[in-house]
């Protein structure tokens, strides 16, 4: 059976021929190319294999130690399930019922009606982040300290499902994406300002980030220039702090103004 | 029977065998050519598949290990020699202005916070993948100071056309100057 095709010389040619070429083509990505570069993780023939192949290795070779924050930095990590552990879920009577202590600011049912923010309809995951940074001080604030220092994790879960279980207040104003200015719709680009609405809801949304209408119009403006002078720091890896400090005053104004309905 | 086939006056055999030939030979020229082309610009222009693989959970880089906030950006090695760190996330690169000396060797360690970004320094071969998961590292040197737009080339999002950075190259000199007690340096306001 074999002897036949063997002595086929097309047959021969062509199979042995693309079988050298794979050989040699191997040699080439594996071993050739790789030694050309200056990595020493590419030397030698077992590196060179490992490193060409994808093998996860450490490439930056000797550095400096990290330099760490002189300021607290937020520390939650929050990924999509970080709020769906089973100890987590129906959490929203617990939740109601440690608000208590809550609602001489942000009002009985999360709706707030001073320069406090609205809870009420807040995505949960901006709320327990926010809480967790109260609590770790990356977020200053004298009123929230105290409040709560003494709060388990549960307790931040449970009542970030309770803020988030109550209904959104919406204004009309801004329930319609035309009539939102410029900063909010499309940002301005050439700036390195993307739209307020790709993160905070409208567009889409970002996790850990706040749904921010309607809150407060003095307190959005306080936040947003604490974010552009750096005096605010808890946004992860500096996310808000690298929009906010290229935002004009007026920008500044024109999104809060959205945002809180001009209230 | 087969004998009772009359001899082909046109010589079909013949012909097909010099046909095949020419597209043999054709053929293993392509394969040639391309080879050698992957070999050439690999061993002259450091054309390579991305190999350097580095994996790094994407959630935690904000907590420890070298990305940091405060680590982030320019840092002077003890062999001058320079390495600079970049979070990409929805929608900025952090630190947003990358300053770095020119004449000297420059080490970039990338990666991304969520999604699957890019980045590229205009005026210059630097391009790469930003993905979360995976530091992405890569060497180079800038021979003259000059500013150059860094933009996120990979559609990460609605936000993503506001998604840039600067990279200013400055004089050995000046750089020496911006780099603070902590060895390291950003342009960021
Ligand atoms: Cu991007």
């Amino acid at each position: 059976m074999s002897g036949p095709l063997l002595r086929n010389r097309w047959f021969v040619g062509s199979v042995g021929g693309t079988f050298l070429l794979l050989v040699f083509s191997v040699f080439v990505g594996f071993v050739w190319l790789p030694s050309a570069q200056d990595d020493s993780l590419f030397k030698g023939l077992l590196n060179s294999i490992c490193s060409a192949a994808g093998v996860p290795r450490s490439w930056l070779g000797e550095a400096s130690a990290p330099v760490t924050s002189p300021v607290k930095v937020s520390e939650v990590v929050m990924t999509p399930t970080t709020l769906d552990e089973p100890s987590s879920g129906g959490g929203v009577g617990r939740g109601a019922t440690l608000a208590l202590r809550c609602t001489m600011c942000h009002g009985l049912r999360g709706v707030s009606t001073s320069q406090t923010p609205t809870l009420a309809g807040q995505y949960a995951s901006s709320l327990y982040k926010e809480l967790r940074d109260f609590q770790s001080g990356a977020r200053a604030s004298a009123v929230m300290a105290p409040l709560v220092a003494e709060l388990h994790d549960q307790d931040l879960r449970d009542l970030s499902a309770y803020y988030a279980s109550l209904p959104r207040q919406q204004s009309p104003a801004t329930q319609d994406l035309q009539s939102a200015p410029d900063i909010v719709a499309t940002g301005a680009p050439m700036r390195n300002i993307p739209p307020c609405g790709s993160c905070h809801g409208r567009l889409t949304a970002k996790l850990g980030v706040p749904w921010l209408d309607p809150q407060p119009r003095d307190y959005l403006k306080t936040q947003l220039e604490a974010f552009a002078h750096g005096t605010r720091r808890n946004d992860t890896s500096a996310q808000m702090r690298n929009i906010a400090r290229n935002m004009t005053t007026e920008e500044i104004d024109a999104s809060v103004d959205y945002y809180s309905g001009t209230r | 029977m087969a004998r009772a086939v009359p001899a082909d006056p046109h010589d079909g055999e013949a012909v097909a065998k010099r046909i095949e030939n020419r597209w043999a030979l054709t053929m293993v020229g392509l394969v040639a050519l391309l080879v050698a082309m992957v070999i050439f610009t690999g061993l002259h222009w450091a054309t390579m598949p991305p190999s350097r693989v580095e994996t790094i959970n994407p959630s935690t880089l904000h907590v420890s290990g070298e990305f940091v906030e405060s680590n982030l950006g320019s840092a002077v090695e003890t062999d001058g020699s320079v390495t600079v760190r970049i979070v990409g996330q929805q929608y900025s690169f952090t630190p947003q202005c990358i300053v770095v000396p020119s004449r000297t060797p420059v080490t970039f360690r990338v990666t991304s916070a969520d999604v699957i970004h890019g980045m590229l320094i205009t005026g210059t071969n630097i391009n790469s993948m930003v993905s979360p998961g995976y530091i992405s590292t890569f060497k180079t040197r800038f021979e003259k100071p000059g500013d150059h737009l860094m933009p996120c080339h990979e559609f990460c999002g609605t936000g993503h056309e506001g998604m840039w950075a600067n990279v200013k190259v400055v004089e050995p000199d000046a750089f020496a100057r911006l780099v603070g007690p902590t060895r390291r340096a950003s342009c960021d306001l």
